[in-house]
């Protein structure tokens, strides 16, 4: 289970996040969503350890861990199965193996033929799939996605999302899913949480969530007063 | 977990390109919107740019050799106005150059030149390699440095020759030193560059993905230094064949410096003219047959994603 406890982080002078509670589940998949600069990826970037918290305790559970960033952040020196490859490697893989494994990754993401290419070789899109077959490749316990569909046109987004999901399902691995984007987190979350302009965490009723999502897309379009 | 994209991914979007050299085939039927970032004209040329790429580099042979032209040309016109004691013809350079090859002089000279270049250049390079690492890691490191390297590049060569030369006298190790002491602070300042340049993104990827230290330095650090760092030992390797003539002109009694100064002495002028060229070849050999094919391979991602 993954349990942030009373947690605060500051950079500087700015407080980020004050007195943030959350508990996720193994094996639950949650959304959050809140306006772009709420600190999100800060809660995100806090699970990882690699940013640590100025308040409270935040507890993740052993294994794998691993992270879709915003952008691919791939290795631009490497192709895109050696960017797969290398974490698997990381993990202990040897090279023949994991470049075998990673070949089969790429196939499941969509990408079989471009193994060779390298980043810059690849669109945006492209790219962020080969950061997702990454990420999945290592099979983690935890996985972070940090707004992982912003580079991906309607139909990829919602392939991938299918993809995501079957996966997390069969894995039972723990998802936390950050966007700004609501109806992405509809699609893939069995629970969302807002973050609101505080740093505070709100549980969001999901109950009905055509009807949630229908609200939030009239809110989005409603002409400025 | 077989699980695999296929719809709509296979929908539209047919790709008629042709696979690049050495690289897997694309599948002949592409992702909606995913469109390869350099992906250009099907099945056309145009498409990986070599011809465009093969014309540019016959005109850059071309005026490349135009240029060496130019240079000979006025250097045969100077020789002909010239006091020959003072100015040797490219023909009677040519001369002389083929008396030193005949003999063993030409070969046994570069060889100890070449020997104590080696040298320093390893040891200058490799020194300023590692503080430069440890430098762009540590600030305070980097604060303890920084009045030894303002010192180092702007003590001139001659004045480390002539220190050289009262600390250990004539011979190898007043050259060596010279040479390394030229390449370090060169060598140090771009590697440093290139540390404090690394993509902190990558650095974060590499920490999220618990990439062991061995990884973390060869597929993140080492890839994202070679750039700067190439261009330091590029430029160290220039100064070397300077401070290495330098040093031997002032503190040996053998080596193409020393060469020099007895020809000299003797106004020798087309031996001196001839030494020259073996100067110039011996860089143009570090250049072509050492440095370039190093850039070329550590840069080699780049050309294929320009491509």
């Amino acid at each position: 289970m993954i349990v942030l406890d009373n947690v605060g982080k500051r950079f500087d002078d700015l407080t980020v996040l004050e007195g943030l509670d959350l508990r996720v589940d193994q094996g639950e998949i949650v959304g959050i969503v809140g306006p772009s600069g709420t600190g999100k990826t800060t809660i995100l970037k806090l699970l990882t350890g690699i940013v640590e918290p100025d308040e409270g305790r935040v507890t993740v559970p052993e294994g794998p861990l691993t992270y879709v960033f915003q952008e691919p952040r791939l290795l631009p020196w490497r192709t895109a199965l050696d960017n797969v490859a290398v974490v698997l490697r990381a993990k202990g893989m040897g090279k023949s193996a994991a470049r075998t494994e990673a070949t089969g990754w790429l196939e499941r993401v969509g990408l079989k033929g471009f193994e060779n290419y390298h980043p810059e070789e690849l669109s945006g899109g492209m790219a962020q799939r080969v950061a997702i077959a990454r990420a999945l490749a290592v099979q983690p316990r935890v996985l972070l996605l940090d707004e992982p569909f912003s580079n991906m046109d309607t139909a990829l987004e919602i392939a991938l999302m299918d993809l995501l999901q079957m996966i997390i399902e069969g894995n039972s691995m723990t998802v936390v899913l950050v966007t700004h984007d609501l109806t992405e987190a509809l699609r893939l979350a069995d629970r969302i949480v807002e973050l609101t302009p505080e740093g505070r965490l709100r549980d969001l009723d999901v109950s009905d969530r055509l009807a949630l999502a229908e609200e939030w897309l009239s809110a989005k379009i409603r002409p400025r007063s | 977990m077989m699980a695999s994209i296929t719809s709509p991914d296979r929908r539209d979007g047919v790709d008629a390109r042709p696979p690049a050299e050495g690289r897997a085939a694309p599948p002949s039927v592409r992702p909606t919107g995913a469109e390869p970032a350099s992906g250009s004209a099907p099945g056309s040329d145009a498409a990986t740019g070599r011809p465009g790429r093969r014309m540019r580099r016959r005109s850059q042979i071309f005026y490349g050799t135009l240029g060496v032209a130019a240079i000979v040309a006025t250097w045969q016109i100077l020789s002909m106005v010239v006091n020959p004691a003072i100015m040797a013809s490219p023909g009677a350079t040519a001369v002389a150059l083929a008396r030193l090859a005949w003999g063993s002089e030409l070969w046994l000279q570069l060889l100890i030149t070449l020997r104590r270049l080696v040298l320093g250049l390893a040891m200058g390079s490799a020194l300023g390699f590692v503080l430069g690492v440890l430098a762009g890691l540590e600030s305070r490191v980097r604060a303890f440095l920084e009045p030894i390297r303002g010192v180092a590049v702007t003590v001139p060569a001659v004045i480390f020759a002539l220190l050289a030369l009262l600390w250990f006298g004539l011979g190898d190790l007043t050259v060596i030193f010279v040479v390394a002491a030229i390449v370090v602070p060169l060598v140090y300042v771009n590697t440093l560059a290139g540390v404090l340049a690394i993509d902190h993104r990558l650095v974060e990827m590499g920490r999220v993905y618990r990439f062991p230290r061995r990884l973390m330095f060869s597929q993140i650090y080492m890839p994202g230094i070679a750039s700067p760092v190439l261009a330091g030992l590029t430029l160290a390797a220039g100064w070397g064949v300077r401070a290495v003539v330098l040093a031997e002109l002032l503190g040996a009694m053998n080596g193409i410096g020393y060469a020099f100064s007895r020809a000299m002495s003797y106004l020798e002028t087309p031996v001196l003219f001839a030494w020259i060229m073996v100067l110039l070849g011996l860089t143009a050999a570090l250049e072509f047959g050492v440095l370039r094919p190093l850039r070329r391979r550590a840069m080699r991602w780049r050309g294929r994603a320009d491509s």
